[in-house]
């Protein structure tokens, strides 16, 4: 019993690390725009197409592989970006939200269209065994995740606290207006905020699909809904918060397969959002969401 | 008309009603992520009542749109406080925990000789009752758009009464609404418990459409386009959504001109329109502008 939960919380933490990455990219799009982009998880899809296209017909390696994924994931973000809230920037918040989901149809269509077959293989990011520590044990994969968020985490701090950049990004997230009248170009820095976002999704859909080793269509709203899930436990637009929401939901996926089954597992995790909502927990709703 | 052109038709007649509860909850104010729960609430009250208990679906339709504004009200209580995306989520939660309920329900019942009912994922099949009344589809087309018709003539009294100036002055600015004395709290959860209805109703339609239907059916896919229906057709008229799902399912998949690349063009053309209007074709100054020139 105790072994199980033990086990549990190990698996658990690979995938948290996986849902705080996408979270995290999720709540810095969130945080500069005020808006949920549905398209995300699409976005990163269409990253991963692009490089299971690659391996396809190159047969490129992991490192190449991932780069293509990044790239791809940060011009389909930039498209996002040009045509659902560039264009809505102190507009209707709705419009960008439906906006972002017809893109998102276009992208999974596209990615059909290019790659017919619902599954297709992927280079494995590791191919040995797992690490053992005794009775448990721990994919190497995971660990991976988990070092990515971390470094994730290190990385987004010191941009943000430590460069000119990362003051401008704060000042557009604590006032757009005085921002914009202190001389920072805040279109500008929506932009560059987009395309760092949907690198940070890129890494975290390439180390999901690599270590899964197969891609599906069904990875873009995956990515969206999980991560989603993981930026509203944590609380909107909140960086910590992100992370240790996708810890959460990751622990919190594991133990409640293990006990109730996969379909319980998801109705939980929904369950859990609807409560915390409905109980207007206060790390949730301080931040304004129009 | 073949029998191709009679369910593309019935499609659009059926996802109209969805659409206009996204609508409706729209012109309150409010963006839901989960109008799919109560379509899927109506189907499966609906074809359980027909199918299993030998309801007539008059009867049936009722009582899946009264289970539906239950739900919607009941729903709405904790959740109506919630604003923006914070609502979205919250509907979105509550619709795929409708969902993966769909699933894990198991209520089967031997009817004539053959097990009938949900059986989880492997969906619900056997609800026969337009065949077993020998409707023929153009009849079944018929029945669909009389209750359309009747829900766009309430649609368009409403809107023209003073309960729909204040829906729409509760919409727009929730706390001057309440300076001037409208119950806005009450509004917002009869508005809810109307759109659960109409949904629910739409999805009672559905399950007998299809005789058969699945956990699947009822995805945040159907939700999102709902909601991307009413927006793009337009917040002005409730013949915006109407307008929504017909150029989508009627002109795009109908025409089957855009075979394989539907979506594509669909959603390249909804950005590209919310770009340059942002409330819909059909939004409240073309309504107006509408109004002036017509009789």
């Amino acid at each position: 019993m105790l072994a199980d939960l033990i086990q549990n919380t190990l698996d658990g933490l690979g995938i948290g690390a996986a849902y705080a990455l996408l979270a995290l990219g999720f709540t810095l799009i969130f945080g500069v725009l005020r808006r949920a982009n549905l398209s995300y998880g699409p976005a990163i899809m269409i990253g991963c197409y692009c490089a299971a296209w690659t391996h396809l017909n190159f047969g490129a390696g992991l490192l190449l592989l991932a780069l293509v994924a990044i790239a791809g994931a940060v011009l389909a973000g930039a498209y996002v970006e040009r045509l659902c809230f560039a264009p809505h920037r102190g507009g209707s918040a709705i419009a960008a939200m439906v906006a972002s989901f017809a893109l998102w149809m276009q992208f999974e269509e596209l990615a059909t269209l290019v790659m017919p077959r619902h599954v297709y293989a992927f280079p494995a990011l590791y191919e040995g065994g797992p690490l053992a520590f005794g009775p448990f044990t721990m994919r190497i994969e995971a660990l991976v995740m988990l070092a990515a968020a971390a470094t994730a985490c290190a990385f987004l701090w010191w941009t943000l606290y430590r460069t000119r950049f990362g003051l401008a990004v704060r000042a557009v997230i604590e006032q757009p207006a005085a921002a914009s009248l202190s001389g920072i170009d805040v279109p500008g820095v929506l932009v560059r905020v987009f395309a760092l976002a949907s690198a940070l999704g890129g890494v975290a859909g390439f180390l999901v699909v690599a270590s899964h080793e197969q891609i599906t269509p069904m990875l873009g709203m995956w990515s969206t809904m999980k991560g989603l899930l993981a930026m509203m436990l944590g609380g909107l637009g909140s960086l910590p918060g992100a992370v240790l929401g996708g810890l959460a939901l990751g622990l919190l996926e594991a133990h409640s397969q293990w006990f109730f089954g996969p379909q319980w597992r998801d109705f939980i995790a929904f369950a859990l959002l609807f409560a915390l909502l409905a109980a207007r927990v206060p790390w949730m709703t301080t931040r304004s969401a129009s | 008309m073949d029998d191709y052109a009679l369910g593309v038709l019935t499609n659009i007649g059926l996802f109209s009603f969805v659409a206009l509860s996204a609508y409706l909850l729209l012109l309150a104010g409010e963006m839901s992520f989960g109008q799919q729960a109560f379509f899927g609430i109506g189907a499966y009250s609906g074809g359980i009542l027909t199918a299993l208990y030998g309801w007539p679906l008059p009867f049936a339709a009722v009582a899946a749109m009264t289970l539906g504004a239950l739900a919607q009200f009941l729903l709405g209580l904790p959740t109506l406080r919630l604003r923006g995306l914070y609502f979205a989520m919250a509907t979105l939660a509550a619709a795929e925990m409708a969902r993966i309920a769909f699933e894990l329900i198991h209520f089967q019942r031997e009817v004539d000789g053959e097990l009938a009912g949900p059986d989880g994922t492997q969906g619900f099949r056997g609800i026969r009752w337009i065949f077993e009344q020998d409707i023929e589809p153009l009849g079944y087309l018929g029945i669909v758009c009389a209750l359309l018709a009747l829900v766009l003539v309430a649609f368009l009294l409403v809107e023209r009464s003073r309960l729909g100036a204040t829906l729409r002055g509760v919409g727009e600015d929730p706390e001057l609404a309440a300076v001037l004395g409208i119950d806005v709290r009450r509004m917002k959860l009869g508005v809810a418990a109307a759109a659960g209805a109409l949904a629910a109703l739409g999805g009672v339609l559905f399950a007998h459409h299809n005789t058969y239907i699945e956990p699947r059916n009822f995805d945040i896919m159907l939700g999102v386009h709902a909601l991307a229906y009413a927006l793009i057709g337009g917040l002005g008229t409730a013949f915006g959504p109407l307008l929504g799902v017909l150029l989508d399912i009627g002109v795009l998949e109908g025409s089957r001109v855009f075979h394989g690349y539907r979506m594509i063009v669909f959603g390249g053309l909804v950005a590209v329109l919310l770009v340059f209007r942002p409330r819909g074709l059909l939004d409240e100054k073309a309504v107006q502008w509408l109004r002036r020139r017509l009789p």
